[in-house]
């Protein structure tokens, strides 16, 4: 195949449709422009917040002040002009039907294919709670759930109903002085989700989150916070897109997941905010604080993220092995295209005795974009028999990308084993030529060799979670033959 | 046009080598007990063919402090570059392996490759290791690896139901795992500063 051919079908591979870009028509009522503490006050008095959550936004908003924007990640990160955001924006409610979702924004959902009404989908029954700009619409199934015990609610409820159970696990994890986005996430956040599994209990569903931007010049700065209490289970996905525009937005997030012990939690992301165009205009500054910590012996944290969208990733989920005998994973699939900025990986810091943890990351980048990985795994004096192992691939398709890697490994511990090994390359012409005669054609090869090289992240996913990344990785990268 | 977020690493410092087309340079570095040493070199491959084979094995006992900071900067294409550090760190000793590769824009058909593996021997030693790879062009082969461990358990135990006493089980071990990266000429030294270390 000669150059041409492959920079045609690269060029008609990497210009795939955000579908997810349109705009919703509602009325929204907004907080004014700008950030002072005028401006939490109003957000947690629309909130109808109790005196000691707003103590805490304000002191989390005292220490962001005297903090700096952070510089050492592999990023162009254009400067952000934190006056200039709209930080509370939610749809308005129709005054005679309070109780009533509105038509639009179930619309909205529908058109997202996230069901808002209870009913089976497909590949089973999965719990949703619906964040549209700065308010929850819905939570699904919060009667079934109940019975068992589980309590699965946007936060602003849970700050309402559960305020013991708020109060003793936020910011236990992610402290709200712990860096500058968790910061300014601790002072302005608005809504997310909030979900408690009791003492031996298996949750029988999958529980969702899912994120929608909507208003211009808005951010959104959702918080969850999962706890999974002794002997407990949960597999948790969390979803997000946003309309296309040519203004960059942020999303600043915090997530926080207290595992007890021998409870188990599995962490899905698939991230598909709106990667900017073809020539890097608009797109949304993803830079979240993703932290879990498994507290007691035998608890196990699992991440696994697809991250397809986005202009700039700023991301690394992160687990506090404390308890002995526990462990977590990380498995990544990060896609940049166009001018798309990635800068994401994971933190595993063993505490406890004989913990493990295993990370599986896999880069593709193509078009200008560039795609970092960026880890720490570190083995503390007490962490005996601790034991890590990390892969770290990148694929490079085209010659004007990126790819690079920066872990940082430490150990203090002389019975711990730590094992990174990291490899780039380009999409063997091997495999494309063994394609190709064989009748498949370049573009789909490419697409089987990329989902063949992501297969063993994507076979992590719950299941509809799987179909949707595979399709979202034909769609953001089909055809590109370096 | 810009390429992304790429720095020419040498704008702000000269490299320590610079290798030329068809030319081949070759280092080892040797760091023994007793011995703190910071080392920081840079290279950089600015023609066709240039290679460049690095390196280096370290044994602490001691209180030491042994720093490693090595760039290798591939600014053209088809070169080919290869790293190996191995080091044994015991005692109260730190040991720091800064390890970058960065491929230029353009330098297509590079071949880079670096290893760094140690072992603690004691509970106050510390290790830190962080081996980089910065990629800004596509058809390259690159890879890095780096792990830190103890000494396998597995093997001293074979070598001691074959009468091998633990002492001599463990140096044989550690010779094993700083022979690839020890120098012809300074074998003597290195085996005899590992038998004292035991």
């Amino acid at each position: 195949m000669d150059r041409n051919e492959e920079n045609t079908i690269i060029q008609e591979f990497t210009s795939g449709e955000y579908k997810e870009g349109f705009v919703t028509d509602v009325e929204q009522d907004f907080v004014p422009k700008g950030l002072n503490e005028d401006i939490i006050r109003t957000i947690s008095r629309l909130k109808e917040e109790p005196e000691w959550l707003l103590e805490f936004r304000l002191d989390a908003f005292r220490k962001w002040q005297k903090m700096e924007m952070p510089d050492w990640a592999h990023l162009d990160l254009p400067p952000i002009d934190f006056q200039d955001i709209i930080y509370y924006a939610a749809p308005r409610k129709d005054k005679d039907r309070p109780k009533e979702i509105d038509p639009k924004l179930a619309e909205t959902f529908e058109k997202l294919g996230i069901p808002l009404k209870e009913r089976d989908v497909l590949a089973g029954v999965v719990a949703v709670d619906a964040v549209f700009d700065s308010v929850s619409v819905t939570t699904t199934f919060r009667k079934t759930l109940a019975e068992k015990g589980i309590i699965f609610c946007s936060f602003s409820e849970a700050v309402k109903e559960h305020p013991d159970l708020v109060r003793k696990y936020l910011a236990t994890v992610v402290p709200s002085g712990d860096n500058y986005f968790a910061a300014l996430n601790s002072a302005v956040f608005s809504d997310g989700s909030f979900c408690y599994i009791p003492k031996g209990v298996r949750c029988p569903m999958d529980l969702s989150s899912y994120f929608r931007i909507n208003a211009r010049g808005t951010g959104q700065f959702e918080r969850t916070l999962i706890v999974a209490d002794e002997g407990s289970y949960v597999s948790y996905m969390e979803g997000c897109t946003a309309p296309m525009r040519d203004e960059q937005q942020l999303h600043a997030a915090v997530v926080e997941i207290i595992v007890e012990k021998d409870a188990d939690v599995k962490y899905s992301t698939v991230q598909n905010w709106y990667p900017g165009d073809a020539e890097g205009r608009g797109g949304i500054l993803n830079l979240v604080t993703k932290r879990g910590i498994c507290k007691g012996s035998g608890a196990h944290l699992s991440w696994t993220q697809v991250e397809t969208g986005s202009a700039i990733t700023w991301k690394y989920p992160s687990t506090i092995l404390k308890g002995d005998n526990s462990a977590s994973e990380f498995y990544s699939v990060a896609v940049t295209n166009n001018f798309q900025q990635a800068d994401t990986g994971t933190k595993m810091v063993h505490i406890g005795r004989n913990t493990k943890s295993r990370i599986v990351s896999k880069g593709i980048s193509a078009g200008r974009s560039q795609n970092s990985y960026r880890g720490l795994v570190r083995m503390n004096a007490g962490a005996q028999n601790a034991r890590n192992y990390s892969q770290c691939d990148s694929l490079l398709i085209g010659s004007r990308c990126g790819a690079h890697t920066f872990p940082v490994i430490r150990s203090d511990n002389p019975t711990a084993v730590v094992e990174h090994e990291a490899t780039t390359s380009k999409i063997s012409e091997d495999q494309l030529f063994y394609c190709n005669q064989r009748g498949i054609g370049p573009e789909e090869a490419v697409g089987l060799i990329v989902n063949g090289y992501a297969r063993e992240v994507l076979s992590r996913l719950p299941m509809e979670f799987a179909v949707e990344a595979q399709k979202l990785l034909q769609v953001s990268l089909e055809g590109s033959v370096g | 046009m810009g390429y992304g977020n790429y720095r020419d690493p040498f704008a702000g410092r000269r490299p320590e080598y610079v290798v030329r087309a068809g030319e081949k340079l070759s280092l080892s570095f040797v760091v023994l007990p007793g011995e703190s040493r910071d080392i920081d070199i840079a290279v950089d491959l600015v023609g066709d063919g240039a290679e460049v084979d690095l390196k280096g094995l370290y044994l602490c006992t001691g209180d030491e402090q042994v720093n490693f900071r090595i760039l290798v900067h591939h600014r053209v294409p088809g070169c080919l570059s290869h790293q190996l550090f191995n080091g044994l760190a015991g005692g109260t000793s730190r040991v720091r392996f800064e390890g970058r590769i960065v491929v230029a824009p353009d330098a297509q058909k590079t071949e880079a490759y670096q290893e760094n593996h140690n072992i603690l021997l004691s509970d106050s030693a510390r290790v830190e290791t962080t081996p980089q790879l910065e990629i800004y062009a596509d058809d390259v082969k690159c890879s890095h690896g780096a792990t830190i461990g103890r000494l396998d358990e597995d093997a001293q135990f074979y070598m001691r139901t074959r009468g091998i006493p633990e002492k001599e089980a463990r140096v044989l071990q550690m010779i094993s795992f700083l022979s690839p990266v020890t120098p012809e000429g300074e074998r003597e030294r290195v085996e005899s500063a590992l038998a004292d270390s035991v």
